[in-house]
C-alpha cells in the first residue's frame, strides 16, 4: 500500500473511532432536542424528527439554571483564585532549589493530591461545622476545593518555572532588582503561559466539582449546577430531555473552553502530569 | 557472477515534490570502502537510508549482492548499520545489545553469548559486556555500536557520520581503528560524513555529493589531483582551494588574472582566446621564490603561525590563502613573491564551473 | 525588624514566605483533616457531639463494628473489583489507541485532542449522559446491543444486582480513556526512532520490536500509569452518585461511595471516618509506588 493511501485509510479509521468514542455526547445533544414520545421510541432515532429547540429556555427558566451555573461559576473562580495566589509563588520556589527540604516539600504535595474528596469530606465537614464555616458555605466549598487541587497547580506550574532559565532572573538582580522584582516583573510573565493554562484545568475542575458542594451546601439558593443536576435525577426519573437539556447547558461553556485551548492544554498536562 | 556487492542504477527519490536523489549510478566492489561526503542536505544520508531500505526509492535499481533489493524490508537486507546516535538499547546490556540480531533469528542463548565474547574481544570490550550503555563513555559506545553491526557478519557495514560525536581527539584514532576493522575483516564499508578529511584518510573511493547529485566519484587522490569542476575543487582539501576569475590572454597561451593590478601567468595548456576562467590553485601548492622567478607578487593582508607552518591571507579581492610550511617571518603590507608547478594549477570555465579538458 | 523586612522582599525570606504559606494552608485544610480522620475514628460520634472535640475515646470499637456489618466484604469486594476492571480497561483501550496515533498519519495529533474532552467534562454529566445510555428499556446501549445480536433481552444495568457495578465500570472506562491514551503517547515518543531503525536492520518485525523494544522501555512510565489510574479510581465518586447511587441493595456499592453515604446519608460520621481511614492507607500506598516509579527512568 502506498503511503498516501495508507494515511487515508488511518485517517478514516481515526475518525470513525471519534465518533464512536464522542457518541455520548453527541447522545447528549440529540436527547435534549427530542420530544418525550420520540425519546422513548424504540428503535431510538439517532436524528429526532421533530426537533423541540424551545426546550432549552424552558429548563432554563423552570429549573433555574441560571441561578445554578452562577453558584458553580463564582465557587469555581473563587477556587482558582485562592489556588493560583497561593498556589504560583510555592511552585517557583519550588523549581528555583533543590535540595533535602524542596524534595520533601514535592513529597508532601504529591501525597495530599491523591486524597478522594470522598474521604475527606468527613472530618472537613465536621470540622467546619465545628467552626461555623457552614453558615457560608460557598466559602467553604472554596477552601475546601482549593486544598484539594492546589497540589495539581503547584505541580504543574513548577514545570513553567523551570523552564524559564535562572540565567534571566540573575541578571535581573545585578541589574538592581529586589528579589521580589525579579519574581515579579521578569520571572512571572515569562510563566504566564503555563499558569494560565494550568489556571483553566483547574477552573474546568472547579466547575463540575460535586462532592464538597453537595455535603456542604444545604441551601438550593446556593447550589451549584453539579448538584441541582444531582437533584434533577431521582430513582425513577423519566423526563431524560430535560435533564439532558440542563446537562447540555451545563457542559457547553466548557467544552467551548476545551475546543479553543486544545492544543496549549494537551501540552500543559503532558509536561507535568508526568513529572 | 559480479563482483560489485552493491549497486545502484539509475537511482531516483522524491519527498512529494522534492527531488532529493537525481539518477545516481554507483556500483560498490566487494571489500572496498566507500565514503559518501557532501555538505549538509546533499542526499547522503537520504542514499545510505535508501541502501538499507530504511527509505523507499521513486525510481532505478538497487542490487545488493546480485539481488534486486527495491521493495525489500530492511531486515531481510543482511546490512548493519552504525547510526550517528549509535542507536544503542538503554534497557540491555552491552552483551544483549551485541545478541539482539542473533536472538531475532533464533540463534540459541550459548552460542549467541560465544559469538558475543568473541566480538567483544576484537574490539576491546570484553570487560564491558555486563555494563549498560549509560554507564559507558562516547568511544566506547561507539565501539559497542560497531561491535553490534560486526556480529552480524552482514553483506556490508553502513556508517551514518560514526563519529560526529566524540572529540577531536578521538575521532583521529577511531578513523584508524574503523578503517583497521574494515581491512580486517574484508568488509565491504559505505561511510557517510560531511568532514572530507575522513572521507580522503579513510576511503579508498570517494564520492562526492550536492543537491541530490554525485558531483564525482573516485580514488581519494584522483579527487584532490583533478578535481572535475569548482566545488570539488574547494570542498576537498583543507585549507580550500583559492579561486581567482581570469580571461585568456589574446595569444592563447597566457592568462591574465583578475587582481588590482592584474598579473599574468603562463598557461599550463592552450586556452581559447579571450576565455573567461576561474583559475584554482591549492593554498599549499604556493611556495615562496626569490624575486627573480616570482609567477607571482602578491600583497600580505595578515599572517597567522602555528608554529610549524605559517598562514599568509593576501589583501586581494579576491583574498587568496598560501601556506608556507615553515616559519618565515613577514609583515603585513609586504609583497610577496610567488612561485608554483604549473601542474598545480587548474582551469575552471566562468560559467559552467567545470574543468577545463 | 527591618532586617526581617528587607529578608522577607529581598531573601531567604521571600523564599520561606511564598513557600510557607500554601503549605500552611495545605497543612490546615488536608493534613489536619486527614488526622482529624484518624481521631474521629477512635471517637463515637453522633448529631449531638458534632460540635465539640472531646468525644468518648472507643478505641477500636469502630473498627470491629465495620467488619461485622454483613455489608463490608462485599462493598470491598465490589471496590477491587470495580479498581481493577476500570484500569484493565482504561489501560487496554488507551494503549491501543496510543499506538495507533503514535503512526503519526496527518491530522492524528488534532483528532487525538479530541479524545480528551472526557477528562474536561464534569463527572456528574458523564454519569447522567451514561445513565441515560444504560436505560434498561430506553437506553441506545441495550439497543445496539440488541442490534448486533450479543443480547436476546434487555440488560437492566442500573437496577440488576449482577450489572450494577459494571455500568459504573463501564462508564468509568470511558471517562479514563483520554488521561491514559495522553500519557502513554508521552511514553511512546520519549522513545528514539533511531531505536525501532536499529531493530528494523537487525531483524527484528513490528511484534518483536514492540515486545523488546517498546514495552521494556515504557515500564516505568506504564507502572505511573496505573498507580496513576488506581490513585484517580479510588477518587472516583460522582459516576456512582449519578448511575446507580450504590445500589440495588449495595450491588454496586464501593467504599469512597460507602464512606460518604455512612456520613451524609446516614449520619453515623464515625463509621465513615474509619472508612475513610482505611481507603486512605490503600491510596498512599498507591500514591508511593507512583513517585517511585517517575524516580526510575531508563534515559535513551
Amino acid at each position: 500500500m502506498s503511503f498516501a493511501l495508507r494515511d487515508k485509510v488511518m485517517l478514516l479509521v481515526a475518525v470513525l473511532l471519534a465518533a464512536i468514542y464522542l457518541f455520548p455526547l453527541y447522545w447528549m445533544y440529540v436527547t435534549a432536542i427530542k420530544t418525550g414520545s420520540a425519546m422513548f421510541a424504540s428503535p431510538p432515532s439517532f436524528w429526532p424528527s421533530d426537533p423541540q429547540w424551545g426546550i432549552y429556555g424552558f429548563v432554563w427558566e423552570s429549573r433555574n439554571v441560571g441561578r445554578y451555573l452562577w453558584n458553580s461559576l463564582v465557587i469555581a473562580s473563587g477556587a482558582v483564585s485562592l489556588i493560583v495566589v497561593l498556589g504560583t509563588g510555592c511552585a517557583y520556589v519550588l523549581a528555583r532549589y533543590r535540595n533535602v527540604w524542596v524534595d520533601i516539600g514535592l513529597f508532601l504535595i504529591l501525597m495530599l493530591q491523591v486524597l478522594p474528596a470522598s474521604l475527606m469530606i468527613t472530618p472537613i465537614f465536621v470540622g467546619f461545622s465545628q467552626l461555623g464555616l457552614l453558615d457560608y458555605p460557598r466559602v467553604a466549598v472554596v477552601l475546601a476545593i482549593a486544598a484539594k487541587s492546589m497540589p495539581f497547580f503547584v505541580v504543574l506550574v513548577r514545570a513553567t518555572f523551570m523552564s524559564v532559565p535562572m540565567e534571566l532572573e540573575e541578571a535581573a538582580l545585578v541589574d538592581g532588582n529586589s528579589r521580589f522584582g525579579a519574581f515579579f516583573h521578569i520571572v512571572l510573565p515569562l510563566a504566564r503561559n503555563g499558569i494560565l493554562v494550568s489556571a483553566i484545568l483547574i477552573f474546568m475542575q472547579a466547575f463540575g466539582e460535586f462532592v464538597y458542594s453537595k455535603s456542604m451546601i444545604q441551601a438550593i439558593e446556593y447550589q451549584p449546577a453539579s448538584v441541582g443536576l444531582n437533584s434533577f435525577m431521582g430513582p425513577n426519573t423519566n423526563e431524560w430531555n430535560n435533564i439532558m437539556a440542563y446537562a447540555a447547558m451545563y457542559v457547553t461553556p466548557i467544552l467551548a473552553i476545551f475546543v479553543l485551548l486544545q492544543r496549549r492544554i494537551v501540552s500543559g498536562l503532558t509536561s507535568g502530569a508526568l513529572k | 557472477m559480479t563482483t560489485h556487492q552493491i549497486e545502484l542504477a539509475g537511482v531516483n527519490k522524491y519527498y512529494g515534490a522534492y527531488h532529493a536523489l537525481r539518477d545516481i549510478n554507483l556500483k560498490i566492489r566487494k571489500g572496498s570502502f566507500v565514503a559518501l561526503v557532501g555538505p549538509s542536505g546533499c542526499g547522503k544520508s537520504t542514499l545510505l537510508r535508501s541502501l538499507a531500505g530504511l527509505e523507499t526509492i521513486s525510481a532505478g535499481d538497487l542490487v545488493i549482492a546480485g539481488a534486486r533489493m527495491n521493495g525489500v524490508p530492511p531486515r531481510k537486507r543482511d546490512l548493519a548499520m552504525v547510526f550517528q546516535s549509535y542507536a544503542l538499547y538503554p534497557h540491555m546490556t552491552v552483551e544483549e545489545n551485541l545478541t539482539y540480531s542473533l536472538r531475532m533469528r533464533g540463534v540459541g542463548k550459548a552460542e549467541a553469548r560465544r559469538k558475543a565474547e568473541e566480538v567483544a574481544a576484537t574490539t576491546g570490550l570484553s570487560n564491558l559486556l555486563g555494563r549498560y550503555p549509560r554507564e559507558l563513555s562516547g568511544g566506547q559506545r561507539q565501539r559497542v555500536a560497531m561491535s553490534r553491526a560486526i556480529i552480524r557478519n552482514p553483506k556490508a557495514f553502513l556508517f551514518d557520520e560514526p563519529l560526529s560525536n566524540l572529540d577531536a581527539a578521538l575521532r583521529v584514532h577511531m578513523r584508524k581503528e574503523i578503517r583497521a576493522l574494515h581491512d580486517r575483516l574484508g568488509a565491504t564499508s559505505v561511510y557517510v560524513t560531511h568532514d572530507q578529511i575522513e572521507a580522503m584518510t579513510m576511503a579508498d573511493h570517494v564520492v562526492v555529493m550536492r543537491q541530490g547529485v554525485i558531483e564525482q566519484q573516485g580514488a581519494p587522490l584522483e579527487l584532490y589531483d583533478r578535481p572535475a569542476n569548482q566545488f570539488v575543487a574547494g570542498f576537498i582539501g583543507s585549507p580550500a582551494m583559492n579561486f581567482v576569475p581570469a580571461r585568456a590572454g589574446a595569444d592563447g597561451q597566457s592568462l591574465v588574472l583578475d587582481l588590482d593590478p592584474p598579473q599574468t601567468l603562463q598557461s599550463p595548456k592552450p586556452v581559447a582566446a579571450g576565455r573567461a576562467l576561474t583559475v584554482g590553485i591549492r593554498p599549499e601548492h604556493l611556495q615562496l621564490s626569490g624575486e627573480a622567478d616570482a609567477a607571482l607578487r602578491l600583497p600580505v593582508g595578515s599572517v597567522e603561525s602555528t608554529g610549524a607552518a605559517t598562514y599568509v591571507t593576501t589583501a586581494t579581492q579576491p583574498e587568496l590563502v598560501i601556506v608556507l610550511n615553515s616559519r618565515v617571518t613577514i609583515r603585513p603590507g609586504e609583497m610577496l613573491p610567488l612561485h608554483f608547478d604549473p601542474s598545480h594549477l587548474h582551469l575552471f570555465d566562468k560559467e559552467t564551473q567545470v574543468r577545463l579538458a | 525588624m527591618r532586617k526581617l523586612l528587607l529578608s522577607v522582599s529581598d531573601g531567604r525570606g521571600f523564599d520561606i514566605g511564598l513557600v510557607s504559606v500554601p503549605l500552611a494552608f495545605l497543612f490546615a485544610m488536608a493534613g489536619l483533616p486527614l488526622i482529624y480522620n484518624i481521631v474521629m475514628s477512635f471517637q463515637e460520634v453522633d448529631m449531638f457531639s458534632l460540635g465539640t472535640f472531646a468525644r468518648p475515646f472507643v478505641g477500636f470499637k469502630n473498627y470491629i463494628t465495620l467488619f461485622s456489618l454483613p455489608e463490608t466484604w462485599p462493598i470491598l469486594r465490589n471496590t477491587a473489583v470495580f479498581v481493577i476492571a476500570s484500569i484493565a480497561g482504561q489501560f487496554t483501550i488507551g494503549f491501543a489507541l496510543a499506538l495507533f496515533f503514535w503512526t503519526g498519519f496527518p491530522g492524528s495529533s488534532w483528532l487525538r485532542g479530541l479524545f480528551l474532552v472526557s477528562w474536561v467534562m464534569p463527572g456528574l454529566v458523564v454519569g447522567a449522559i451514561w445513565n441515560w445510555i444504560l436505560s434498561g428499556d430506553f437506553g441506545v446501549l441495550n439497543y445496539i446491543l440488541r442490534e448486533v445480536g450479543l443480547v436476546s433481552g434487555n440488560i437492566f444495568w442500573r437496577s440488576d444486582p449482577d450489572f450494577s457495578l459494571w455500568a459504573v465500570v463501564i462508564a468509568n472506562i470511558w471517562l479514563g480513556i483520554s488521561f491514559n491514551m495522553i500519557l502513554l503517547s508521552v511514553g511512546l515518543s520519549a522513545i528514539s526512532r533511531d531505536l525501532y531503525e536499529a531493530a528494523e536492520l537487525d531483524g527484528a518485525n513490528v511484534v518483536q520490536r514492540f515486545f523488546t523494544i517498546t514495552l521494556p522501555m515504557m515500564r516505568s512510565t506504564i507502572g505511573a500509569i496505573i498507580a496513576l489510574g488506581l490513585i484517580f479510581t479510588l477518587q472516583q465518586f460522582d459516576l456512582f452518585a449519578a448511575i446507580t447511587a450504590g445500589g440495588p441493595n449495595n450491588s454496586s456499592n464501593v467504599a469512597q461511595y460507602w464512606a460518604w453515604d455512612m456520613s451524609f446519608r446516614q449520619y453515623d460520621f464515625a463509621q465513615g471516618a474509619t472508612i475513610s481511614v482505611i481507603m486512605i492507607v490503600f491510596v498512599m500506598i498507591a500514591s508511593v509506588v507512583y513517585v517511585r516509579s517517575t524516580r526510575h527512568e531508563v534515559r535513551g
